[in-house]
């Protein structure tokens, strides 16, 4: 009897464990389909649910709150989708929050997901119908990839023209195959250091400059700091300026020294006067030059009356034949 | 052509012959006198002690099962998918079937050769000379006692498999027991887990059944014995995968797939 206790009491453990599990297997599905708990119901309508099916998951912000219940057909336009929703998320979830049909993970089943909207409004209440957001579906991503890729040929295409235009060019290639460019370059720096350099000292000497100027020392700080400088210059120039009214009051005497043999040219006073302005003193001075050119004339006739009397004739056939002397050694050479 | 013609007839009359002795059953089980004792007893020994057996078949096939599926499931890049995809297969199939199997090996056999020896040695005439109803107190406990604690067999089955799923996926991977808890929940459904359950209890029947057909009627002395013990195990595992092969069929039929 004793044995027969034993053997039932291990029998009621096999039974009992096996029964517990069967009963946490259902009880754990039951749970993730919303069997069992508190739940409450709300709407989506879509224009197309991509597949999705009752019991589908619910997910708000990405965390599980419920399934899919069931999925009706209102009309040829739209679908609506009832939800069970866990009745803790009532406190939640707002009246514009978003859904969306999603995909769990890259190949897995469909998902609802509600977003929330940062904007405020009152929370749900049991059968809401939730506004819905469009997704992306495959074959539009396909369709956009599509285009993406002709787009993407057409720059290929252009970048291999580019880079077998830079490849045909001899020029591009001389610079990259010289090899004296590097050495050329690196000179080319350390002037450019150098360089550098200078315009450093320069710049420190001609800071050392302005200080200077600054400090008064030199010509140049001497002008622009030394007030005796400052006066002395000053009086220099007010000197020029008296010097400018000195020579204006000369060109007055020199206007008036002017007007003054003018006006004495016109109303006949000195021999200006009469040399300008007399006409019978200019009608005599004309008849005097008209008498030595006649006297010129008559001189001219007594020479010539002269060359051909035997006394003088001699002399000048002389001096004909020195001149004929005079040409011809010029023409011999 | 005459020997083949011998085959068929005596296959037809088996056949009748058995589909009479389940009908027997069904006109018997529930009437009174219950031999209550004698099912709790028939209980313990087929369902507790079959319990290491099939314990250690389901952890074996468990862990095995992660450890072939997991290269494939690489090749996909979808390796987390491996605590789903093994609780599924071992919900819906790997559990029931295997279970039921090792357990037509170790009952109907037993079962089979108990009843062989009881009918070759008279016992059984003995007992009906006596006023006892052999066929209440041998078959009907017999086989209630296997078709209702196959199902409970399956069910422990299935967890001793998952963890030894579990310890398979940790043998490459890292997963921590709440991640491989939920990931196999998660992907069971209502769907999974009710018709492996009631075709578990078909199993139970079969193999409780054949064994005790088989050693109800056997003859040719102790010969007789050992062929029924074989020919009640060969028959009941046929006749698993016939039920399973059915039992798929009318759970898509029902839309529980």
């Amino acid at each position: 009897m004793t044995r027969q206790f034993v053997s039932n009491s291990k029998l009621g453990v096999f039974v009992i464990a096996g029964m517990l599990f069967l009963i946490l297997l259902l009880y754990m599905i039951g749970k993730n389909e919303n069997m069992f708990g508190n739940t409450f119901r709300l709407r989506a309508q879509f224009g197309n649910v991509q597949g999705l099916t009752a019991g589908n998951n619910v997910r708000y912000a990405g965390i599980q709150v419920g399934t899919v219940k069931k999925v009706n057909i209102l009309n040829d336009t739209l679908i609506e989708v009832v939800m069970l929703i866990e009745t803790k998320m009532k406190q939640y979830i707002r009246k514009n929050a978003v859904v969306s049909i999603g995909t769990d993970g890259l190949m897995g089943n469909r998902v609802l997901n509600i977003s929330p909207s940062v904007k405020p409004a009152p929370l749900v209440e049991t059968n809401d119908i939730l506004p819905v957001k469009k997704t992306a579906e495959m074959d539009e991503m396909l369709q956009t990839l599509a285009r993406t890729n002709e787009d993407v040929a057409v720059i290929a295409t252009q970048l291999k023209n580019t880079v077998n235009r830079i490849n045909n060019s001899a020029a591009v290639w001389d610079i990259l195959n010289d090899k004296s460019l590097p050495q050329h370059f690196r000179a080319s720096l350390l002037n450019v250091r150098s360089a550098t350099a200078k315009t450093v000292r320069l710049v420190s000497d001609l800071q050392l400059l302005v200080s200077n100027v600054k400090e008064g020392k030199g010509s140049l700080g001497a002008i622009i700091s030394d007030s005796a400088l400052a006066l002395g210059l000053q009086e220099a120039i007010s000197r020029i300026s008296r010097v400018g009214e000195d020579a204006d009051s000369l060109a007055q005497v020199i206007s008036t020294l002017a007007g003054n043999i003018q006006y004495d040219i016109e109303n006949g006073r000195g021999p200006a006067r009469a040399i300008l302005k007399d006409s019978v003193l200019a009608e005599n001075l004309q008849l005097s030059i008209q008498n030595l050119q006649k006297g010129t004339e008559g001189f001219n006739a007594i020479m010539e009356a002269l060359k051909h009397n035997f006394l003088f004739r001699g002399y000048f056939r002389k001096l004909e034949k020195q001149k004929e002397k005079d040409k011809q050694p010029a023409r011999g050479q | 052509m005459m020997v083949n013609t011998q085959n068929w007839k005596q296959w037809l009359e088996e056949a009748g012959e058995m589909s009479r002795f389940t009908g027997r059953f069904f006109s018997q089980w529930f009437r009174p006198r219950y031999e209550v004792t004698e099912f709790f007893r028939q209980c313990f020994i087929v369902g507790y002690r079959s319990l290491p057996l099939v314990g250690l078949t389901g952890f074996i096939m468990g862990l095995v099962l992660t450890l072939q599926l997991r290269p494939s499931l690489i090749d996909y890049g979808v390796e987390s998918q491996l605590p789903a995809m093994v609780g599924i297969a071992i919900v819906r199939e790997v559990g029931p079937v295997i279970t039921a199997l090792i357990f037509a090996g170790k009952i109907g056999s037993s079962i089979g050769a108990e009843l062989g020896s009881m009918k070759v040695t008279e016992q059984i005439d003995a007992m009906e000379v006596s006023g006892t109803n052999p066929f209440k107190y041998l078959v009907v406990t017999r086989v209630l006692a296997t078709t209702l604690m196959l199902p409970v067999l399956v069910m422990l089955g299935d967890a001793i498999s998952l963890y030894g799923s579990y310890l398979g996926v940790n043998i490459r991977g890292v997963t921590s027991f709440d991640l491989f808890w939920t990931q196999v929940f998660d992907n069971l459904s209502f769907g999974d887990v009710v018709p492996a359950f009631v075709k578990s209890f078909f199993f139970g029947f079969a193999v409780g059944m054949v064994g005790c057909f088989k050693g109800y009627h056997s003859h040719k002395g102790t010969e007789g014995v050992g062929r029924s013990a074989n020919s009640a195990v060969v028959l009941s595992s046929i006749l698993i995968f016939i039920i399973d092969l059915v039992a798929v069929q009318v759970t898509d039929i029902l839309g529980l797939n």
